[in-house]
């Protein structure tokens, strides 16, 4: 199922070189409110990813927040708008997401779980923590 | 200034539209035709198992495969080829000697630089061995003066050169130390075989490793020398092709090679080696040496002359690689940016965890060379970086 907040993400990224996409990941990753300096721990890393990546998750008001940081800004644009993606949701619509947008704006290879980025950690964990509020 | 890159197919390919500009060279190393050729044309002709057969094919093969081992022993200045064994590669041709030593190894030490390749130390680890390493300076120079040997010490393993910074070791300093002390000593030599010149007997080494893919030749071949005076330890591997007589009791061995060559080998990989070794003699390793410490040279002069990047490590005499990062940005962001115009580098920890500790990192941005890469070359990775860092400003 589409839905209009990754179809504008998708509109955004229309028709733009590679090096431009990156230069609007690297200003998304500008407005990401880095997490707090207690979480970005060992605790709360996410491994598997060459740029170290912390992730904090709670529940506020029935839904689930994902808070996620990084210390590479290109990882913290993607990671900005999976956060625009997946928060505001439910655990269940968490799990059931179809994260198209990934591959609609190119990213498609840097979700291979042989890539350095660990896009394909981030989203196995961001599902784990869904899962386990949702059982 | 030579340009060998028409030699190599896959460097006239485009990548996201742009000139391939290839700087991980000390990952991997691309292919020259003729080695290309070499192994299709082996296949084509020639091929059939080695050792075994009394048929013309098997002894086509067994010849090629034996004359590799010949030119493997007289590029890396051994007189004797029966001291060659074809492995996987470096991190085999360690682990065999780690498997074969263990009984000396288990409960001691092995002294090794802080800036060996993760495949110069687990093995040992794995063999019951515990890590000692030689003490270094701030430029990552080995304090050969400050070594102490002890009792427990009983293997050296050493990288000739840098994975990560480029510098080259003093190796001999460290064998002749370990002589006097009657240690033997093992050299990495994944990140040297194809810059430098190689002399097992001059460095006085027991045993050395390297791999063919960091060459020009193919992937999973890899070169182990052993000096005479270990040409018995127990073998590795136990299998077909390195027995004298089986009983179901109890086992001979052949001779060295053989004894270490359980199984069929890598042959097209081996005769991959011995063409690699062809094509680099064809040019000159004079000339190549030269040619690569020209290219060498205008970029570490480049980078250290650029504002707000570190390069790591300074030493008198290095080769292959240089690692540096960017003031405040991520070595990850900078090396997918510089990959989407067309230049390939790593970044990362690059299998060397215990001296990024050292250098106070995650991990580097790391340019490699190769013979056939060039000032332009060098030159393209500068206007990368500038590209990154306005990305950045
Ligand atoms: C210094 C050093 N040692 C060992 C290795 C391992 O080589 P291989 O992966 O070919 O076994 C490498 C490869 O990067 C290396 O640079």
């Amino acid at each position: 199922m589409r839905d209009h907040v990754q179809d504008n993400i998708i509109d955004q990224f229309h028709g733009l070189e590679w090096l431009d996409k990156y230069g609007l990941l690297i200003s998304f990753a500008r407005e990401l409110e880095p997490l707090d300096e207690k979480f970005r721990t060992e605790e709360y890393s996410i491994s598997g990813c060459q740029s170290r990546v912390w992730i904090r998750t709670y529940t506020e008001g029935g839904r689930l927040v994902i808070d996620l940081d990084s210390e590479a800004m290109i990882t913290k644009g993607i990671i900005y708008l999976l956060m625009k993606v997946v928060n505001n949701r439910s655990a269940q619509e968490i799990v059931d997401i179809d994260l198209y947008f990934i591959e609609e704006i190119g990213l498609k290879s840097n979700l291979s779980p042989a890539r350095a980025d660990g896009l394909a950690s981030i989203i196995r964990r961001i599902r784990e923590v869904a899962e386990k509020e949702v059982n | 200034m030579i340009d060998l890159k028409n030699d190599f197919p896959i460097l006239s390919k485009k990548i996201y539209g742009k000139r391939l500009v290839y700087l991980d060279n000390a990952a991997t190393s691309h292919k020259p035709s003729s080695v290309i050729d070499t192994i299709s044309d082996f296949y084509r002709s020639d091929y059939s198992n080695i050792h075994r057969g009394v048929h013309y094919l098997s002894e086509i093969s067994s010849d090629k495969y034996e004359n590799a081992r010949k030119k493997v022993s007289k590029f890396i200045g051994t007189s004797d080829p029966s001291e060659i064994t074809f492995t996987a590669g470096t991190t085999d041709s360690i682990n065999q000697v780690a498997c074969s030593l263990k009984s000396i190894l288990k409960g001691n030490e092995v002294l090794i630089s802080g800036m060996e390749h993760h495949s110069n130390i687990v093995p040992w680890q794995l063999a019951g061995a515990k890590i000692k390493t030689i003490p270094m300076d701030d430029e990552c120079n080995l304090l050969v003066d400050s070594i102490e040997i002890t009792d427990k010490i009983k293997l050296i393993a050493i990288s000739h050169a840098s994975n990560v910074l480029g510098s080259v070791n003093p190796i001999k300093e460290i064998t002749e130390i370990a002589k006097e002390n009657d240690i033997p000593v093992l050299v990495d030599a994944a990140q040297s075989i194809q810059h430098l010149p190689l002399d097992v007997e001059e460095i006085g080494c027991d045993f050395l490793a390297a791999s063919g893919h960091k060459m020009y030749a193919a992937t999973g071949i890899g070169i182990l020398y052993t000096s005479e005076r270990f040409s018995d330890i127990m073998p590795a591997r136990g299998g077909g092709g390195m027995i004298d007589k089986v009983t179901l009791e109890s086992t001979t061995y052949l001779s060295p090679p053989l004894r270490y060559e359980a199984g069929t080998p890598n042959i097209a990989g081996a005769i991959s080696v011995g063409a690699a070794i062809d094509y680099m003699q064809d040019i000159g390793l004079d000339k190549i040496r030269r040619h690569e410490h020209k290219v060498y040279s205008h970029a570490r002069k480049r980078l250290l002359e650029t504002d707000g990047l570190k390069v790591y490590g300074n030493n008198e005499d290095m080769c292959g690689s240089i690692s540096f990062n960017l003031d405040n940005i991520h070595h990850y962001d900078t090396g997918l940016i510089l990959d989407k115009m067309g230049i390939a580098v790593r970044t990362g920890h690059h299998c060397a965890q215990p001296l990024m500790g050292s250098l106070g990192t995650e991990g580097t941005v790391r340019a490699s060379f190769a013979l056939y890469n060039t000032k332009e070359d060098v030159d393209m990775l500068m206007e990368g970086i500038e590209k990154v860092r306005m990305m950045y400003s």
